[in-house]
C-alpha cells in the first residue's frame, strides 16, 4: 500500500488509513486525516522535507516521516 | 453550586483552534488590544480582561491558548486543557464561547463537540463566513444550534459586525447560570484511541452535512429530503465546494515555498528585516539621541553643576534617554513580525526552515521564537512554549540568548561607530551584518553541540513531530498589527525602561558619591576644562572605582580597565546600560553634541591609569564587540529561563557557558589583533 510520503503533485488521492504505530497517529487524524477524506499534495519543503497538503479545505504542513504513516489507495 | 456565586463575577473563556479568530474576537469584546493568533504562538499565555464598558457585562473574560482537542499531547496542552476545566484563582468558567472557523467547519467542530460532551456552558461563534460564501455555500445556524444543543452566533470581529448578538447570547447564558447554577465541567475521556475518534468525526461530519447548503438555492435544506437521488448530488457538490482550498493561496505558495525561490525569498524577507530595523531606525534613534542630549544641556543650565544638577542631568535624563533611543528599533522588529504573522508567511517560514532545524535538534517551531528572539530574548522564550516536544523547546530557550537582541544595538551602534570613520557610514552596516550573522552561526554551532550532548544536559528525549497549518494569504490588517505594535512596545518600555532606569540612578550614585569636593588647579582653564578635571577626580574616588578595582584583574587581559569592568556589570540590568553606564562614568555632559558623540570624544582621549596607553583601541572595541555577541548579561532573561526550564540547570549553565565563551573569545581576538599589529 502507498503512503502519502510517495505522493507526486496533482494526484487526488483517498486516506484508506492511519498507522496506529506512530507517535503522532492521533494527532494526524485531529487535524484532519481521517480514513476516507481526499488529499492532494501541494508542495515540499526543499530537501522534500516537510510536505503540504490539501486536506478538508485547508493546507497543512507535515514531516515527510509523519505523512508516511498516511496510508492511500 | 458554588456557594460565593453570589458575589463572585462570572468567568468567559474563549477556547478555539488556531486561525479560528479567536483573539480577534477576545480585542473586539475585551476592548483590550491583543496579539491575533493566525500562527499557534500567540496566545502562550491567559490574556484576561473585563468585558468592553459599553455592553453592559460584569464578567472577566479570558483568552486561552488554541488548541484543537481537549486530549492534551504534550505537558503543555495538558497544562492548557486542565486550566481550561479550573481557570486559576476563578474555577471552572461559567461560560466557554468557542470560534469556529465557518470554512473550516469539520476540522473546529471536533473541538466543540469535546467542549459540548465536557458538560461546559458553550456559545459558538462562526466566524470568517464571508469564506464560505465565497465558496458558493451558506449555512443554517438553527440546524447547527439544534444540532449540537449550544446557541451558536455569527461573528465577523475583523470588522466588528454582530458583536451585539453574541452579547445578547453571553447576557442570555450568564441570566441562565446565575438562576440554575453553573455547569460543573467533567475531564473528557470520550476519546481514548483511533476508533473513537473516527466515530466523533463521523458524526460531526454528519452535523456538517445536514448545515451546509448551496448559496444559490436558499429554501432546499428541507426541499433535499425529498429526492434523495438530487440529495447525494448536491451533498457531493457542497462537499467539493466546502473542501476547496484558496487558488491564490496555492498560487502564491508555488513561489514563496518554491524550492529555488522560496529559499531566496525568505533570505531576502530575512535580510530585508534585519537592514531595516537598523536603517529605518537610525534617524529615528538619533532624533531621541539629540533630544535627550539638549535635555540633559539645559538640565545644568537650570539647576547647575552642583550634586542636583548631575543628578537631573546626568541620573535621570540621560538614563532615561537610554531606555527610549532603542524603541524605534523594537517598535520597527514588532511591526514587520506583525505583518508577516498577519499575511501567513510566519508558518511558511517555519515550514521552509523545518528540515535544516531539525538537524541540529531544533524544530520548525523554533523560528518564531528565535525570529523574536532578535527583538528580545524574554518574549521569545514564551512563544517557545508553542513547541510541543521539550528536548526541542529545551534547546531553543537554550540558544535564545545567542540571538541577537535589540538591547545590543545601541552598544553595537555605539562601538561601531567608534571604528568607523565618520565620512564612511556604510562599513557600519556591513560591520553590523557580519556581527548577526556571526550570532546566528554561533547559534547553531552551539545548538548543534548541546544536541550532541542533549541526554546531559537538557536530559529529555521524546518523538520530533512537526504539524503546522498554513493559512491562507490575506491582506494584513494595519490597524490591528499597529496596534498591536504599539501594544508591545509600550509593554517592553514598562517592563524594562524602570530597572534601566533604577540601575542607571544607583550607577549615578556610585561614580558620584562619595564627593569628596574635588580640588584641581584652575589656572589658565577654560570652566568646562574645569569641570571634565572635577568629574575626572571625583570618579576616580567614588564608590564605582572601588568596586572597579576588584575586578580590574579580569579585565586587563581584554585591555580594559575597571571603568569598562563596571559598565559591564551594570549591563547585567540590561546590555543597554552599557551605554549609559560609559556615558556617566565618563562623565558626558550634554553639550551641544549629541550623547554618542560626546562619548565617543571622551573615549578617544581615554588612557588606562596614569599611562599614555589608549584605553580604547581598534583591538579592545573589536574584544568587546565580540563579548557583547556571547555574553549572557540580562538578569531578567536568566529569570524568564529558570521559570520556563523548571530549574536553575540550564540557566546557570548559560550564563558561565556563553560569558565563559565571550570572554575567551573577547580575549583571544584582543591579543589576536595585538599580535598582528592592530592597536
Amino acid at each position: 500500500m502507498r503512503n502519502a510520503s510517495e505522493l507526486n503533485f496533482g494526484e487526488k488521492v483517498t486516506i484508506q488509513d492511519i498507522d496506529s504505530s506512530h507517535p503522532s497517529c492521533l494527532r494526524i487524524l485531529e487535524i484532519g486525516f481521517t480514513p476516507g477524506q481526499q488529499i492532494e499534495l501541494i508542495n515540499k519543503s526543499f530537501f522534500n522535507d516537510p510536505l503540504t497538503f490539501s486536506v478538508r479545505g485547508t493546507l497543512i504542513a507535515i514531516r515527510k516521516d509523519e505523512a508516511a504513516c498516511i496510508k492511500i489507495s | 453550586m458554588n456557594p460565593n456565586s453570589l458575589v463572585t463575577v462570572p468567568v468567559i473563556t474563549l477556547v478555539g483552534p488556531p486561525n479560528s479568530g479567536k483573539t480577534t474576537l477576545f480585542n473586539a469584546i475585551s476592548g483590550q488590544n491583543y496579539k491575533t493568533v493566525n500562527y499557534p504562538g500567540a496566545t502562550v499565555e491567559y490574556s484576561i480582561s473585563t468585558v468592553l464598558k459599553n455592553y453592559n457585562i460584569n464578567a472577566k473574560i479570558i483568552d486561552s491558548p488554541g488548541i484543537i482537542s481537549l486530549i492534551p499531547n504534550s505537558q503543555d496542552e495538558r497544562v492548557a486543557v486542565d486550566s481550561l476545566f479550573d481557570v486559576p484563582n476563578y474555577g471552572p468558567p461559567d461560560l466557554v464561547i468557542t470560534t469556529v472557523d465557518a470554512s473550516q467547519l469539520s476540522r473546529h467542530l471536533f473541538l466543540v463537540k469535546q467542549l459540548i460532551e465536557s458538560n461546559f456552558r458553550v456559545i459558538l461563534a462562526l466566524t470568517m463566513t464571508d469564506i464560505l460564501h465565497k465558496k458558493g455555500l451558506d449555512i443554517s445556524t438553527t440546524i447547527l444550534s439544534k444540532n449540537l444543543g449550544c446557541d451558536v452566533v455569527v461573528v465577523d470581529a475583523r470588522k466588528k459586525k454582530n458583536i451585539d448578538e453574541l452579547i445578547r447570547a453571553i447576557e442570555k447564558n450568564l441570566e441562565h447560570t446565575s438562576a440554575h447554577g453553573k455547569n460543573v465541567p467533567v475531564p473528557y475521556n470520550r476519546i481514548s484511541n483511533k476508533q473513537d475518534l473516527l466515530d466523533s468525526y463521523h458524526s460531526i461530519e454528519e452535523i456538517e452535512s445536514s448545515v451546509l447548503y448551496l448559496k444559490s438555492d436558499n429554501n432546499q435544506v428541507n426541499l433535499q429530503a425529498a429526492n434523495s437521488q438530487l440529495n447525494i448530488l448536491t451533498n457531493n457538490q457542497i462537499k467539493a465546494n466546502c473542501y476547496q482550498i484558496d487558488e491564490t493561496t496555492v498560487k502564491v505558495d508555488k513561489i514563496l515555498l518554491h524550492k529555488i525561490w522560496g529559499l531566496l525569498s525568505f533570505f531576502l524577507i530575512m535580510s530585508i528585516t534585519f537592514t531595516s530595523i537598523f536603517w529605518f531606525a537610525q534617524p529615528l534613534m538619533n532624533f531621541v539621541d539629540d533630544l535627550f542630549g539638549l535635555l540633559s544641556a539645559e538640565a545644568f543650565n537650570l539647576f547647575g553643576t552642583g550634586w542636583f544638577g548631575d543628578l537631573v542631568a546626568n541620573g535621570i535624563i540621560n538614563g532615561t534617554g537610554s531606555v527610549l533611543v532603542f524603541v524605534p528599533q523594537i517598535i520597527i522588529l514588532f511591526l514587520i513580525l506583525g505583518v508577516l504573522e498577519d499575511t501567513g508567511y510566519l508558518a511558511r517560514g517555519a515550514m521552509l526552515i523545518d528540515k535544516p532545524l531539525s538537524k541540529i535538534g531544533l524544530n520548525g517551531k523554533s523560528f518564531v521564537p528565535m525570529l523574536s528572539g532578535f527583538a528580545c530574548a524574554i518574549p521569545a522564550m514564551l512563544a517557545a512554549r508553542t513547541i510541543p516536544n521539550k528536548k526541542e523547546r529545551l534547546l531553543t530557550i537554550f540558544i535564545l540568548p545567542l540571538l541577537s537582541c535589540s538591547a545590543r544595538l545601541p552598544v553595537y551602534a555605539l562601538l561601531i561607530a567608534f571604528l568607523i570613520p565618520q565620512d564612511r557610514s556604510w562599513i557600519g552596516g556591513i560591520v553590523l551584518s557580519v556581527i548577526y550573522i556571526t550570532s546566528i552561526g554561533s547559534s547553531i554551532v552551539i545548538a548543534a553541540i548541546i544536541n550532541k550532548f542533549s541526554k546531559s544536559i537538557i536530559r529529555t528525549e521524546d518523538s520530533s513531530s512537526f504539524i503546522l497549518e498554513l493559512p491562507a494569504y490575506r491582506k494584513p490588517k494595519l490597524s490591528v498589527v499597529i496596534s498591536n505594535t504599539f501594544n508591545s512596545a509600550m509593554l517592553y518600555i514598562k517592563k524594562a525602561g524602570p530597572t534601566i532606569l533604577a540601575f542607571s540612578l544607583l550607577l549615578w550614585f556610585l561614580t558620584y558619591f562619595p564627593d569628596t569636593n574635588p580640588k584641581v588647579e584652575t589656572e589658565d582653564l577654560t570652566d568646562s576644562e574645569i569641570v571634565q578635571l572635577q568629574n575626572a577626580e571625583r570618579l576616580s574616588n567614588s564608590y564605582a572605582s572601588e568596586l572597579g578595582k576588584i575586578i580590574q584583574p579580569i579585565m586587563s587581559p581584554l585591555g580594559l580597565d575597571w571603568r569598562v569592568g563596571v559598565s559591564l556589570i551594570a549591563a547585567f540590568a540590561a546590555r543597554e546600560v552599557f551605554v549609559s553606564s560609559l556615558a556617566l562614568i565618563f562623565k558626558v555632559t550634554g553639550d551641544d553634541d549629541t550623547i554618542q558623540q560626546s562619548i565617543l570624544k571622551s573615549m578617544r582621549t581615554s588612557v588606562i591609569g596614569k599611562t599614555d596607553q589608549k584605553l580604547f583601541t581598534t583591538a579592545t572595541i573589536s574584544g568587546l564587540i565580540v563579548f557583547f555577541i556571547f555574553a549572557l548579561q540580562c538578569l531578567s532573561t536568566v529569570a524568564v529561563s529558570k521559570k520556563e526550564t523548571g530549574s536553575w540547570r540550564i540557566p546557570l549553565l548559560q550564563v558561565f557557558l556563553f560569558t565563559g565563551i565571550a570572554y575567551i573569545l573577547a580575549f583571544i581576538t584582543v591579543n589576536g589583533m595585538r599580535a598582528l599589529g592592530i592597536n
